[in-house]
């Protein structure tokens, strides 16, 4: 073999070698992650999937009201808030990408990012 | 230069190639949430370039923004506001904003005063433009629903006129329009395919979703939880349904959408109602209007004005789902709902 062959077969092999490196270290499907968000800057994210036990936080924003957030594994709610609508608690416990809890006084939005769901959205 | 050579340099242009189309001209998603008209907007574009989606991102939330400013009827700044201030004086208005107004009351006439542009006090007397919820005297009601009357609003040289006493309410229509404003923005951006979810009562959808095909909107069951059926769709939906927004008192249920006639919410004895089509306005009108006619008044009304070309999909408050023909290719049951019985509408 000439060395212009060799080298041109190495390369070959490299790339190979990349590209199956690549498809098989690649990251797993990501699970589902909650993504917490104060007028837009996010300030939470936690990967429910990856969740083993409940956890609680408060999210506070600057006009003084609060919004208490329990992820579990898999959903997500405001347990309570004092915000003067309680829109964010009603809505409950979320577990997909579809509609996200939305408290609008507190400017705070809690929206799952996963795998794909069976639609696009949700009219309603 | 040997055979051997030129195999190799054709063989690792064959490996690399599919490698590289995998990001070569694929379009990528940019995602956006804009707190607007009292609600959480998903807007995601697709483009090769992540530049032009961001400009297109950019100039999309501007434009809620500002059509937030000029209508919404709450903000004491908002054309809509000062009109509804202006105790019957001439009141002009803004180009784009008289352009809603005029193609808004033409829905009301096209409706039959199904759809009433002028039934904000009423809405306000019942309590939902604040959350302090009340169940209004029947006396208080008939001197409400005398006074809903869109025709009754005027344009004038001056500028548009309402009745002293007389409040409008671009809220039935204002999503609508503005899913129609992005719809050109986005095609002046350069951008083919995008999911623009004005807050789940009102959707437009352009070209594919990204596995093709059309977009799956799962259309929300009024009595549960989840969504009941998946419709595709390319192009414009809106929903309203009893259960967006309600307050209970003394056993009863009382919704936001409210009958023009009664002044009262109004009960037709549908749970929801969707709307699809070619213009968001015409959709979003149509969805309040559809909803106080009734399942059997609304059919009627749908064909008899085919020029709409709209289709929609009717839910009684029992659950039974009726659809118009031209959705029988594109809807479908989803899991767990699949014994529900579907009329196709004559």
């Amino acid at each position: 073999m000439t060395r212009p062959v060799k080298w041109g077969l190495a390369l070959l092999l490299l790339l190979a070698a990349a590209s199956a490196a690549f498809l098989l270290l690649r990251p797993g499907t990501p699970g589902t992650v909650a993504v917490v968000t104060l007028d837009g800057e996010v300030v939470r994210e936690i990967d429910l999937s990856a969740l083993k036990e409940p956890v609680t936080f408060t999210v506070e924003g600057p006009e003084g009201l609060h919004n208490v957030i329990t992820a579990e594994p898999g959903r997500i709610r405001v347990d309570s808030a004092n915000c003067p609508d309680q829109i964010c608690v009603h809505q409950g416990w979320i577990s997909d990408d579809l509609v996200p809890i939305v408290c609008l006084p507190n400017r705070m939005i809690i929206e799952l990012r996963g795998e794909g769901a069976q639609v696009d959205a949700i009219t309603g | 230069m040997g055979f051997r050579r030129v195999a190799a340099a054709l063989l690792s242009a064959a490996l690399l190639l599919p490698a590289l189309s995998g990001c070569r001209g694929q379009a990528e998603p940019a995602q956006r949430t804009v707190l607007a008209m009292d609600t959480a907007m998903e807007l995601t574009v697709y483009s090769a370039s992540a530049r032009q989606n961001q400009a297109a991102l950019d100039a999309a939330a501007e434009k809620l923004a500002a059509l937030d400013a000029a209508l919404a009827v709450t903000d004491g700044d908002s054309e809509i506001a000062a009109l509804n201030r202006a105790g019957g004086a001439p009141t002009p208005l803004s180009g784009d904003t008289s352009a809603l107004l005029e193609r808004a009351l033409d829905l009301c006439g096209t409706t039959g005063g199904a759809l009433d542009l002028t039934a904000y006090p009423a809405v306000r007397a019942w309590g939902f433009t604040t959350g302090e919820y009340r169940v209004p005297e029947q006396a208080e009601l008939d001197a409400l629903a005398e006074r809903i009357d869109y025709a009754a609003v005027a344009e004038t040289p001056e500028g548009w006129t309402l009745p002293a006493g007389m409040e409008l309410d671009l809220g039935a229509v204002a999503k609508g329009w503005a899913a129609d404003e992005l719809e050109e923005l986005l095609g002046g951006a350069g951008i083919g395919q995008a999911l623009i979810n004005l807050g789940q009562s009102t959707i437009l959808a352009l070209g594919e979703r990204p596995g093709g095909g059309p977009w799956r909107i799962g259309v929300q069951d009024p009595a549960g939880e989840g969504y009941l059926a998946v419709v595709g769709l390319s192009g414009h939906m809106s929903t309203s349904g009893g259960y967006q927004r309600f307050f209970e008192r003394d056993g009863q249920t009382y919704w936001h959408i409210i009958d023009p006639d009664t002044a009262a919410p109004a009960r037709s004895g549908l749970g929801s109602v969707t709307v699809l089509g070619e213009s968001g306005l015409v959709c979003d009108g149509l969805s309040t209007a559809l909803f106080v006619m009734g399942l059997e008044r609304g059919a009627r009304f749908l064909r008899d004005h085919p020029e709409l070309g709209v289709e929609a999909v009717f839910i009684t408050e029992d659950g039974a789902i009726s659809i118009t023909p031209g959705l029988e290719g594109s809807f479908a049951l989803a899991q767990g709902y699949e014994d529900r019985e579907v009329t196709v509408l004559p």
